[in-house]
């Protein structure tokens, strides 16, 4: 064939398909952000409403401001509008929290073992590996029984600890891979300088991996943020985080498909930003280091 | 302190010390329940009978059998593997193709590329509940189907529908995840020997069957492993599109297991059965480590 047929030919198919992944990977996501400007009346119509007639921020106040508040202000009458009970603050403030402290405890022990494992040769890589093959439901029911006994559930600790638990394997193997990255001669050139090995570490190989070290907390932050069924499992009341929240909204009214789409908003926010700022690392992350891309 | 800072200072003792957090918390959360699960999964243990677990009725190994005679969790164990063997392929296919199509350079590949991995980006909480917005009666799914066809379709509520909208949201969102593991094989590809093979006169096809496809072999079986392990957790999206319903139609794994365990509040059963997941499950996580840990040595 000529040449020049195939290069038409070929930028065809690449269009095509480049507009076909645009519209299938953002449609949903379009939907979502469209279903949380819309106002209640617009949530279940009869004839599908492709775009927002009347776009409101209503589903948004409510997530953050008590309903009687809205009431006093004038935005939501609460005898015929659908309304949530109580705010998604806590859910929020949950997510926050939960997160950001059991991302540093897994990393800080992660690391840690990681290091070991690089360079003096410590076993239990692999059992951890294959602690991560496992789906999560088989070890928390385990997990449920022992924190009831300890009185761990629906507790900020608990989930902090699970938090800090649960993505151990993909910090030691992300930050083996950093580690062995690192030429050998840096430990022991410092080591000859008189060094000791914890200040090797910590002086040394530490500041030259900082940029390993935050590609390794961000992708560990989005794998709790995403979480659910730890979620589920562990919290009822007090420690619910935003993705068993977005399963909890539910008012006399039926689902209350806005806000709940409101809050599926917020919540991909920062996995989103964090997963795009991470992008080049995403492979290694996601194979253990495995294929670095 | 002598004593004290020897830790810092011994290389033996430091690597010790190093280990030392990852194993306190290890044994504390993981450790503990597990060897605590091989004896109430050996109970009958209810926790609605406002008794503690080691004042449960021990009825002993007999448990297992129990526990594997439940035809809900045999049928949630199979139905798992199925939407595997179904979704982990089409997955896998899809996004080969797309890293392959999007190879090479043309203008707007950095921003497709880029879209092309949102999804999997997404919140799995989220992603299943806008689904569950697309495919419920009044969603775009069903609008697109009256505009084109004249009918619309239950989705959620028909058990084949239900299965095939979860399948669908599972493909959605990690496509992405073969598509960049591939992206990063292919991009890292030696073009001497495709080159090579050119020269000699092999066809586009040839060339990509007999070159390309041998030289991959190993990141295309990470992913595979990786994507087939993973599908076996399947449980944010029948969880917030079908709650495992209509009926048992949706239930998977960990579905059965958590409605079992923390709706019925069945704990003894329960545990047992996460043993028998647990146990099997380590026997092909043994294999499936394998490849990895070649590809970490760099064989």
């Amino acid at each position: 064939m000529d040449p020049r047929y195939e290069k038409i030919i070929s930028s065809i198919i690449r269009y095509s398909f480049g507009l076909g992944v645009v519209f299938f990977a953002l449609f949903p996501l379009y939907w979502m952000f469209t279903m949380s400007i819309k106002p209640f009346f617009e949530w279940s119509p009869s004839v599908v409403l492709w775009w927002p007639n009347n776009p409101t921020t209503l589903n948004y106040l409510q997530l953050f401001i008590p309903v009687e508040t809205l009431a006093e202000w004038g935005l939501v009458n609460p005898a015929t509008d659908p309304i949530i009970h109580d705010t998604a603050t806590r859910a929020i403030m949950n997510s926050i929290i939960f997160s950001t402290f059991g991302t540093l405890l897994s990393v800080f022990i992660g690391t840690t073992a990681a290091y070991a494992m690089s360079r003096y040769r410590a076993s239990g890589d692999y059992m951890f590996l294959t602690f991560r093959m496992l789906p999560p439901i088989a070890i928390l029911m385990p997990i449920v029984i022992w924190f009831s006994t300890i009185r761990l559930l629906d507790s900020a600790i608990g989930m902090i600890l699970l938090y800090g638990l649960f993505p151990v394997p993909f910090v030691i193997w992300l930050m083996r891979s950093f580690f062995d990255d690192l030429p050998r001669e840096i430990d022991e050139a410092a080591i000859m300088d008189g060094c000791s090995p914890a200040m090797t570490f910590v002086r040394v190989v530490l500041p030259l991996v900082r940029g390993g070290l935050a590609v390794t907390a961000l992708f560990i932050f989005i794998l709790n943020w995403s979480d659910l069924i730890v979620a589920l499992t562990i919290s009822h009341r007090y420690a619910v985080t935003i993705p068993v929240q977005i399963g909890l909204f539910e008012s006399d009214a039926g689902h209350m498909y806005g806000v709940m789409a409101a809050l599926g908003c917020i919540a991909v926010i920062p996995t989103l930003a964090f997963g795009l700022a991470i992008q080049r690392y995403l492979v290694r992350g996601l194979t253990f280091g495995a294929v670095k891309g | 302190m002598a004593g004290l800072s020897s830790w810092f200072r011994i290389p033996e003792k430091f690597k010790i010390l190093l280990i030392l957090p990852v194993q306190i918390v290890m044994n504390f959360i993981a450790i503990i329940p597990f060897a605590l699960t091989w004896y109430v999964g050996m109970t009958n243990w209810v926790p609605q009978l406002t008794i503690d677990w080691w004042r449960a009725q021990f009825i002993g190994p007999i448990a297992f059998v129990y526990a594997i005679n439940d035809q809900i969790f045999l049928a949630a164990v199979a139905r798992t593997l199925f939407i595997g063997a179904v979704v982990v392929p089409i997955e896998f296919l899809l996004g080969f193709l797309l890293a392959y199509v999007f190879l090479g350079k043309f203008i707007g590949r950095k921003f497709v590329t880029l879209v092309a991995v949102v999804p999997m980006m997404v919140v799995p909480a989220a992603g299943g509940y806008v689904f569950y917005l697309m495919f419920v009666e009044s969603g775009p799914v069903n609008g697109l189907l009256q505009i084109f066809t004249g009918i619309s379709i239950s989705f959620l509520s028909n058990p084949t529908w239900a299965l095939i909208s979860i399948m669908l949201a599972d493909i959605w969102q990690w496509t992405p995840f073969i598509f960049l593991i591939m992206s990063a094989a292919l991009l890292s590809l030696p073009q001497e020997p495709i080159n090579a093979a050119y020269v000699l006169g092999a066809s586009k096809w040839y060339a990509f069957r007999r070159v390309i496809i041998p030289m991959l072999k190993r990141p295309m079986m990470i992913a595979l492993l990786l994507r087939a392990i993973e599908s076996l957790k399947i449980f944010d999206y029948p969880y917030m599109m079908t709650q495992g319903g209509p009926g048992y139609a949706t239930q998977t794994i960990t579905m059965n297991l958590y409605e079992s365990g923390f709706k019925y509040l069945k704990y003894g059963k329960t545990a047992t059965q996460s043993l028998i997941i647990f146990i099997a499950c380590i026997i092909v996580a043994w294999y499936a480590v394998k490849p990895l840990r070649a590809a970490q040595r760099g064989e």
